[in-house]
């Protein structure tokens, strides 16, 4: 399913999976220059959903990963947070180096990761509950630590000159450096995905785990990589944050759990798995960011923000669903 | 024989009397409040320590009655208070998050002769309704209200209220307060209201300030309602290319802030002083209870206390103490 189509013709683009999340883009970027401005497609207006787009794309990807898999994990809203005070506490509270901070972020995603995915394949219990226990338990340690140690719940970091570089500057003055971070990670992800086994391995887990397990797909590690892949992205976030912002707290992150699931769906990822594409998830999350910072070029009243946002993601979502069906009930013409 | 009785009767009497008259003159206290285990409630404990070594001197005792947790409140706020009763105190430090649910145990420890000082979280109304000494705490409204004039004080013209929890009644006072604050020294201000999904999200808080500065060039002050919010505002700032003419203020802050205050990025930031309304709400308690002292002052406002390049050092010395 998600290898190349057969043809290159219109009707097979549209076909594609990710055919719908691209028309969904295009429908809102429209919207927001009809109602909005030019200015929103210019560089520092284009920055502005782009920035956000970057950090939240980055830990969707992986989460549409998980639910093409079948698998969903929320413990992300307390990874960032976990990533950002982790490097906050290590290298602005101890003062020791930032790579020190760095490593510490990243190993805590590892670890949590390793834990969801052990308990997920280990228990047999959903992966929803696991990691809304996991979600919980992080911000629990993540706060009790924090107090402990530097008696906040703030922390501020000034990071090296180096770090600020790769991790937290602004490219051109606008572009937050973690945008080029999620265009070179998402073309690690298309690769991985559309062109080797693994990628296929994962939709067949989404499509039916047993079957997929009894053809010799060793879903158990596939399951626990995923986990692992998806709070050390978080982590990643997190970190990136507290380097770009100069600043951590404890309660932080919580919206890009349903944020980066909204992402995917409107990428056109089935929620029940077995569906969906690197680049549609790409393309979802454009349109999430869009449609969230379009507000602000636009002259209606802000108190309007959440329905405009609501109304928009669904009429992207429908819109994907009739593009799917049509994919999946297309039947090529007998020759 | 019967004048034995009437004797023994008479002393018991007067021992008894001796006895109660004895714990009345030293104040038994119990202070109700949330986990330490946050910042915030770690300066409120600090106030409450600090106040005690006064309390003791005067053979007092003082006890923090903590929730477990924020879950349900106001219902766990008054069984504290119901269990501070059953410890038979003659006074009760209490804020008043949950009024509903609340309200009916602070009667009833009044109506039981306790000595009630409401801090934290209330009204002097609602102190004079339950019959409490005092309210000894910080008012939304008001403490906006000076983040307004303050802006208006330095010359700031058009004040842009970022309120990242549209709704949250404490927040939405925050930001009327400041935009009546400036309008009423001849400025404008508006709130701008941010989405749920951006909360929690410094990048897209900091975006969206970003796209509306750049959309009105004429706002040249800026408030958030948290501390985080305000490292966001400060980047959100820088992207706009507003350093120079839009000036930053927040309520409450964190140390990221005061390290932009003292190095003049932001203007101030707006504290309730939590220390101060333990220490005040204890002290003046214990004076009420053993001396008849009471405050004519009421309520007792702790905040707001600004924070600007005038008091930059000192705070950061309370801050390395924890009281700030």
């Amino acid at each position: 399913m998600s290898s190349s189509s057969s043809s290159l013709s219109i009707s097979g683009l549209l076909r594609r999976p990710e055919a719908g999340a691209f028309l969904g883009l295009l429908g809102v970027l429209i919207f927001f220059v009809i109602f909005g401005s030019m200015e929103f497609l210019k560089p520092s207006g284009a920055a502005s959903w782009l920035n956000v787009a970057a950090s939240l794309g980055i830990i969707a990807l992986p989460i549409g990963l998980l639910m093409i898999a079948g698998e969903l994990d929320i413990s992300i809203g307390a990874m960032i947070p976990a990533g950002s005070m982790t490097v906050a506490i290590l290298s602005g509270h101890y003062g020791l180096p930032i790579w020190v901070g760095i490593l510490g972020a990243l190993s805590f995603g590892v670890i949590i990761g390793l834990i969801n995915g052990y308990l997920v394949i280990r228990t047999a219990v959903p992966s929803l509950i696991v990691t809304l226990g996991t979600l919980f338990a992080v911000q629990g340690i993540v706060l009790g630590l924090s107090v402990i140690i530097t008696g906040t719940t703030s922390v501020a970091l000034t990071a090296a000159p180096w770090a600020k570089f790769i991790f937290g500057q602004f490219v051109g003055g606008t572009f937050q450096v973690i945008i080029f971070w999620w265009l070179a990670i998402t073309a690690v992800y298309i690769f991985v995905v559309h062109f080797t086994r693994y990628g296929n391995w994962i939709f067949a887990m989404g499509g039916d785990k047993i079957s997929a397990r009894n053809a010799g797909i060793p879903t158990e590690k596939l399951t626990i990589t995923l986990f692992v892949l998806s709070s050390t992205s978080a982590a990643f976030v997190g970190m990136c944050q507290a380097i770009l912002f100069n600043s951590a707290q404890v309660s932080a992150g919580m919206t890009f759990i349903f944020n980066s699931i909204i992402s995917v769906v409107v990428g056109g990822v089935l929620l029940t798995g077995g569906f969906g594409s690197i680049v549609g998830i790409f393309f979802g999350t454009l349109t999430f960011a869009v449609v969230n910072q379009g507000i602000y070029f636009t002259t209606f009243d802000r108190n309007w923000s959440s329905l405009i946002i609501g109304i928009m993601l669904l009429l992207a979502v429908l819109m994907n669903n009739t593009f799917r069906r049509m994919a999946l009930s297309y039947a090529p013409k007998k020759k | 024989m019967s004048n034995l009785i009437q004797g023994l009767s008479r002393l018991a009497l007067s021992l008894t009397l001796a006895f109660s008259a004895s714990s009345v003159l030293a104040a038994n206290i119990a202070v109700v409040g949330g986990k330490t285990d946050d910042a915030f409630w770690n300066k409120i404990k600090k106030g409450i320590d600090d106040a005690r070594l006064i309390v003791e001197a005067n053979g007092g005792k003082v006890n923090y009655l903590q929730l477990q947790s924020y879950d349900n409140l106001g219902p766990d706020a008054a069984q504290l208070v119901r269990t501070a009763m059953s410890q038979k105190v003659q006074g009760i430090v209490v804020p008043n998050w949950v009024p509903e649910a609340e309200d009916e145990a602070i009667k009833a420890a009044v109506a039981a002769g306790i000595k009630v000082i409401m801090i934290n979280a209330g009204t002097i109304e609602k102190a004079n309704e339950l019959g409490a000494i005092n309210y000894v705490g910080s008012d939304e409204y008001l403490a906006g209200k000076a983040g307004g004039e303050y802006f208006a004080a330095k010359g700031q013209k058009n004040v842009l209220c970022v309120n990242t929890v549209p709704g949250a009644a404490n927040l939405e006072a925050r930001c009327k307060g400041v935009i009546e604050g400036i309008t009423g020294k001849g400025g404008k201000g508006k709130q701008l209201p941010l989405p749920a999904t951006s909360f929690g999200d410094p990048t897209a808080v900091a975006e969206a300030i970003k796209a509306t500065l750049v959309g009105d060039k004429t706002i040249d002050g800026l408030i958030t309602i948290s501390a985080g919010d305000a490292d966001s505002a400060a980047i959100g700032i820088g992207q706009a290319n507003a350093s120079e003419t839009v000036k930053l203020g927040t309520f409450d802050f964190n140390e990221a802030n005061l390290d932009r205050i003292k190095n003049g990025k932001q203007l101030f930031a707006i504290d309730q002083q939590p220390y101060l309304q333990s220490l005040l709400g204890v002290l003046m308690l214990n004076a009420y209870i053993d001396f008849g002292n009471k405050l004519p002052t009421a309520p007792v406002l702790t905040g707001p206390g600004i924070v600007d390049a005038s008091n930059i050092d000192a705070t950061l010395a309370g801050v390395k103490k924890g009281a700030r």
